[in-house]
């Protein structure tokens, strides 16, 4: 199914494979401590891309990095090719680059449909006096922007909770609810920061198998941190192995897993 | 009823200026910004109208001021010339637009700051505005500026500007809140972090909602100073500041109806309460609390509301979108 969906991006885009994103040596300090140690990976067109580690290797700081939240130390991050690292997070934001965080941040107060209509900001035009006094372009645009908001929700199964706020919804459903609020901002890029946290075998099945589907269907690029070992081995096409800020280990799934140092570190805990 | 009008009309008029002030201020709130500059631009505002009508434009404002100043404060009538209605509202456009550079000038660096930090900051320009006023010639030093002329021959008259404004500031932030530049500010003021990475550019939209309530502000400053007839730097102080920011806590702060319930009910429940004591046969000590304990029972509300409604008295889910509403089932049936 991959190599399916490679062969149709290849057709699309020319050269098999390119690279969207690439991270070249970066560097977190916090203080003395050496949150993320000169970690280089390049992120290809149309694959998903797993990172692991132990508590605290530094995934989310490196996740932080790359969608501007915080500064790199040193380094650099280019996507397709121009350099991102110096952009504030709403532009790379509008570049493409959507997530989800791994402490659930989804607007609390606001319903589930407000929250994924927030995300859809760069994709409309109408300013304050047109949006104020209902012109036509903005009159068009706020009537289909909660129409394609509906339809996001339906795809994550949360249409008929539309109007309830978002703090008051099952753990399970704020993880889809901020799934569908990134895949609003209509990503080439979804960072997805421990999507399958706190759920049950069956549910982290479901999810993987959801992730696919995205993927497929909406020509994603993923990038996806996650504890879940089976879960990140059956998903990902290449996986990154983070060790107190270091990269240990980079590859494909079966590489990975018979990798000492992998095993030394994280996996042979299992 | 002509007796309660000119009796009431200054009243009346200052309620529903109450009411825009707290709209400036539930402004940058609307985008999470708590800021205390509204009574800034106010003042400002009101030396644009005092400078310009009594310094800028040649008019004569002698006979009627005389007649100000001997009438009592509720009932008086002009017979002199009126000020034109056209050049109040050209002060009003001068101090919206000075507003409006003011507020982007202090806005920028100022709105970096966050939550306490931004609400000293605002306070510090109030401040400042305050003692640049008292020393300058052309705010009239620390006696301010006397004998702004009176565009209208009544205090009701007021109302033909103020209504007008108040309908058109209402329904503009009405307007705002269901668009995408107002849900850009509800994303900031819930979440910065996560308002970030879903691309909405947070200087910016800080600096709008910051820069929204200041021309606010300033226009109804023009107004107030002709209103009241002299405008020194007694006028939009920090106190004043406090009491916008309860007309929009116990009014509301989640709905534009909040805090211009909040500013009309408000500003006038000492005035009713004034009222009560005058009732006869109440006792005595009940006469002297609602008489001269009126500020008392005023603090004594604020204390209440914000224990008893945290979010106010208009909360959003008293009203709802309707096309928004419907499209969920919409597409259900489909």
């Amino acid at each position: 199914m991959t190599a399916q969906a490679a062969a149709e991006q290849a057709a699309q885009v020319g050269p098999a494979r390119s690279v969207v994103l690439q991270a070249e040596r970066l560097t977190r300090r916090f203080g003395g401590l050496l949150a993320v140690n000169s970690v280089s990976f390049d992120v290809e067109e149309g694959e998903i891309f797993g990172l692991i580690g132990p508590n605290g290797a530094g995934k989310t700081t490196l996740f932080n990095m790359i969608t501007g939240l915080q500064r790199l130390s040193s380094g650099s991050v280019r996507y397709r090719g121009s350099e991102i690292s110096k952009l504030r997070p709403d532009q790379i934001a509008r570049r493409g680059i959507a997530r989800t965080f791994q402490n659930i941040r989804l607007f609390g107060n606001l319903s589930a449909l407000e929250n994924v209509m927030i995300a859809q900001h760069v994709h409309l035009r109408s300013g304050v006096l047109g949006g104020v006094l209902g012109l036509p372009l903005s009159r068009r645009e706020e009537q289909h922007a909660p129409e394609r908001a509906c339809e996001l929700l339906d795809l994550v199964g949360l249409l008929g909770r539309a109007y309830q706020e978002a703090r008051t919804l099952p753990y399970g459903d704020q993880r889809r609810l901020e799934i569908a609020r990134a895949l609003a901002l209509e990503p080439t890029l979804l960072l997805l920061d421990e999507p399958a946290a706190g759920m049950n075998p069956n549910e982290k099945h479901d999810l993987s198998t959801f992730i696919r589907g995205l993927h497929d269907r909406f020509k994603l690029t993923v990038l996806l941190i996650e504890h879940h070992v089976p879960l990140v081995l059956g998903l990902c096409d290449r996986i990154a192995v983070l060790n107190f800020g270091q990269l240990i280990a980079l590859g494909a799934p079966e590489q990975v897993r018979q990798d000492p140092a992998v095993i030394d570190a994280y996996l042979g805990a299992e | 009823m002509a007796v309660f009008f000119a009796t009431y009309g200054s009243l009346i008029v200052a309620m529903l200026l109450a009411a825009m002030l707290a709209l400036s201020l539930y402004l940058p709130l609307l985008a999470g910004q708590l800021s205390l500059a509204s009574p800034g631009f106010y003042a400002l505002g009101g030396y644009v109208a005092a400078i310009i009508s009594t310094r800028v434009v040649p008019f004569d404002s002698g006979a009627q001021a005389y007649i100000w100043r001997m009438g009592t404060h509720e009932v008086a009538r002009f017979s002199g010339p009126l000020y034109p209605v056209s050049l109040l509202i050209v002060e009003m456009l001068v101090a919206g637009v000075l507003s409006a550079v003011l507020a982007i000038v202090l806005g920028l660096p100022a709105l970096r700051l966050r939550g306490i930090y931004l609400l000293l900051a605002t306070i510090a320009f109030v401040q400042i505005l305050q003692v640049v006023t008292q020393v300058l010639d052309l705010t009239g030093g620390a006696i301010g500026i006397f004998n702004i002329p009176q565009p209208f021959a009544s205090q009701l008259g007021y109302a033909w500007v103020v209504v007008p404004l108040l309908l058109l500031s209402a329904g503009f932030v009405y307007r705002l809140e269901r668009i995408r530049i107002g849900r850009a500010f509800t994303a900031i003021r819930e979440d910065e972090l996560a308002a970030a990475a879903m691309g909405i550019n947070l200087a910016y939209h800080k600096v709008l909602a910051f820069t929204m309530g200041a021309v606010l502000a300033g226009i109804v400053g023009v107004i107030s100073a002709h209103s009241i007839n002299t405008w020194n730097s007694r006028q939009g102080t920090f106190d004043a500041g406090i009491t916008y920011l309860a007309f929009v806590l116990i009014g509301g702060s989640r709905t534009f109806l909040g805090p211009i319930i909040g500013g009309i009910v408000l500003y006038a429940l000492p005035e009713v309460l004034r009222g009560l004591a005058a009732i006869p046969g109440l006792p005595l000590a009940l006469a002297q609390l609602l008489k001269d304990g009126r500020l008392i029972m005023y603090g004594l509300l604020l204390v209440l509301g914000t224990i008893f409604f945290p979010q106010g008295l208009i909360r959003p889910n008293l009203f709802r979108h309707r096309t928004v509403e419907a499209t969920p089932r919409k597409i259900e049936q489909q």
